[in-house]
């Protein structure tokens, strides 16, 4: 399984859009951080699609892709549209950037 | 006289008395402050005395503190309008930029807080882990404290607190949808008023003003200016992590990106370097204060626009404001003229040529040399029909109470 997710919009947008967005295959992730990663995306991956921000400004807005076996799924969010089950993977990937 | 005042006399009235024209009714009131504190106790006459005179008309503050979550359901209590200061550096810095926003709308062009009906204001600081933005949820504000790497606390910069509020007052007046021209004009106002706001606190005339949005939001390792500039767009910041700052700054570099979330929404945050510059480029024209007559034409403008508008209807209401308020060919309104000419707009209706013309005579009068004295009587009468505006929605207000 890969998962490549990105953050788009919000007050440095203009910054970010050119930044590349992140990836991570699961074959790179141990046992215990592979079952953890399958149960989060397991939480939200009914509720894919897309949400407009609403009345929202200056939101940042976030894609999380989830490649496997040959299926791909795409979920957009924003701050002020996410569920705490796309919040939980959202954070759970950026803290593991963020220790590689 | 003194005799009438000598019974108990409300706090607020006799505030309203020490603020009398007369001067037996003011020293009246006065003793009767006097006899009453001996009589209860200074301390305790005083603290009403003092609260009801500052007293706020409307937003009220509150902060709250995410500890690092991103749900705000779940966020603690930091700081409320009465009560202490909070320990906490980054709540107290968000409490003082509601602060000094409200008072800014109030004093200068005497609305009531955002929605212009008292609306209370409420502030998140501390959201999520190494957030990098501040936004405005459509109801409140929410900060992050920046990853440490590149961005610091985004509590830091008085012009982005004003620039989320500023996003509450545009959906109050305007409504100006968030994407392509009218979604750049909303991002554009967001930083008028935001910067307005900044340089209001700090007392800045246009020429002494940074015209930066959030230059204090970078960590000291980057070398970047700010988010954006007003006074020139595409040049807030050139270094090897971010690349050259891209907002264009006339319409020929106007860019077109796609109207979804990857694509900032058809470049909302891009091409607001295009009216940013025309609104800098007035206030250095007619000079002095930017939030003065400049300010004041944006700010009427913006109520005067709707939902759809366009970059060009927005140049042409900022034109008919300028004449409605300081009048036709006003130093004020030629110096629109030319600011929306030099970022490629030309305002309906009026020839290349004749702006062109008129334009010059407007630089030669009025904003770069500053010597000439018709420039400067222009400017104080533009500055007194703004007061004279200003006191006459201060007696709507009273007739309406
Ligand atoms: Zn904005």
């Amino acid at each position: 399984m890969k998962v490549t997710w990105g953050a788009y919009g919000g007050q440095a947008a203009v910054i970010r859009l050119g930044l590349p967005p992140k990836v991570l295959d699961t074959d790179a992730l141990s046992e215990t951080e592979a079952v953890e990663l399958d149960r989060l995306v397991a939480a939200v991956a009914p509720a894919a699609g897309e949400e407009r921000p609403g009345r929202a400004r200056d939101a940042m807005s976030y894609t999380i892709t989830v490649e496997d076996g040959g299926r791909s799924t795409t979920l957009t969010r924003s701050d002020a549209t996410m569920s705490p089950a796309f919040a939980a993977l959202l954070g759970w990937l950026e803290e593991h950037f963020a220790r590689q | 006289m003194t005799c009438h005042f000598n019974c108990i006399i409300p706090p607020h009235l006799l505030e309203k008395l020490l603020r009398s024209d007369d001067s037996e009714v003011r020293q009246a009131a006065l003793d009767t402050l006097m006899t009453t504190s001996r009589l209860r106790g200074e301390r305790g006459v005083r603290a009403s005395f003092v609260g009801s005179a500052a007293a706020p008309g409307g937003g009220r503050r509150t902060v709250f503190d995410c500890k690092h979550s991103t749900s705000l359901p779940s966020a603690v209590f930091a700081r409320s309008e009465d009560g202490p200061e909070s320990v906490d550096v980054s709540a107290n810095r968000a409490f003082d930029g509601l602060g000094a926003t409200r008072d800014f709308y109030k004093a200068v062009f005497n609305r009531d807080s955002i929605d212009g009906r008292g609306m209370r204001l409420t502030a998140f600081v501390h959201y999520d882990k190494r957030y990098n933005n501040a936004f405005w949820d459509g109801h409140q504000m929410v900060f992050g404290d920046g990853d440490g790497k590149m961005f610091s606390d985004f509590t830091g910069s008085v012009d982005v607190i004003g620039h989320e509020l500023a996003h509450g007052v545009t959906e109050n007046t305007a409504g100006l949808e968030y994407h392509n021209q009218s979604g750049a004009l909303n991002e554009s106002m967001s930083d008028v008023f935001g910067s307005l706001v900044k340089q209001w606190s700090l007392k800045q005339s246009a020429d002494e003003a940074d015209w930066l949005i959030g230059p204090e939001i970078f960590t000291p390792g980057i070398d970047a200016d700010a988010l954006r500039s007003m006074k020139a767009p595409g040049h807030a910041y050139d270094n090897d992590l971010f690349g050259k700052d891209p907002q264009p700054d006339n319409m020929e570099n106007y860019i077109k990106l796609p109207d979804n979330e990857m694509g900032d929404f058809g470049g909302v945050h891009f091409n607001s370097g295009i009216p940013n510059k025309a609104f800098y480029l007035t206030a250095v024209r007619v000079g002095g204060f930017a939030w003065e007559a400049p300010g004041l034409i944006w700010y009427e403008s913006l109520k005067a626009s709707h939902a759809e508008t366009q970059f060009q209807e927005f140049a042409n209401t900022t034109y008919r404001k300028a004449a409605e308020l300081f009048g036709d060919d006003s130093a004020e309104q030629l110096a629109v003229l030319a600011a929306w000419q030099d970022v490629g707009i030309q305002i309906s209706g009026i020839l290349a040529g004749v702006a062109r013309a008129r334009s010059l005579a407007a630089d030669r009068s009025g904003g770069t040399g500053g010597e000439n004295g018709l420039a400067t009587v222009s400017q104080q009468i533009g500055a007194l029909a703004a007061q004279v505006t200003g006191l006459a929605k201060d007696v709507t207000a009273l007739k309406s109470k």
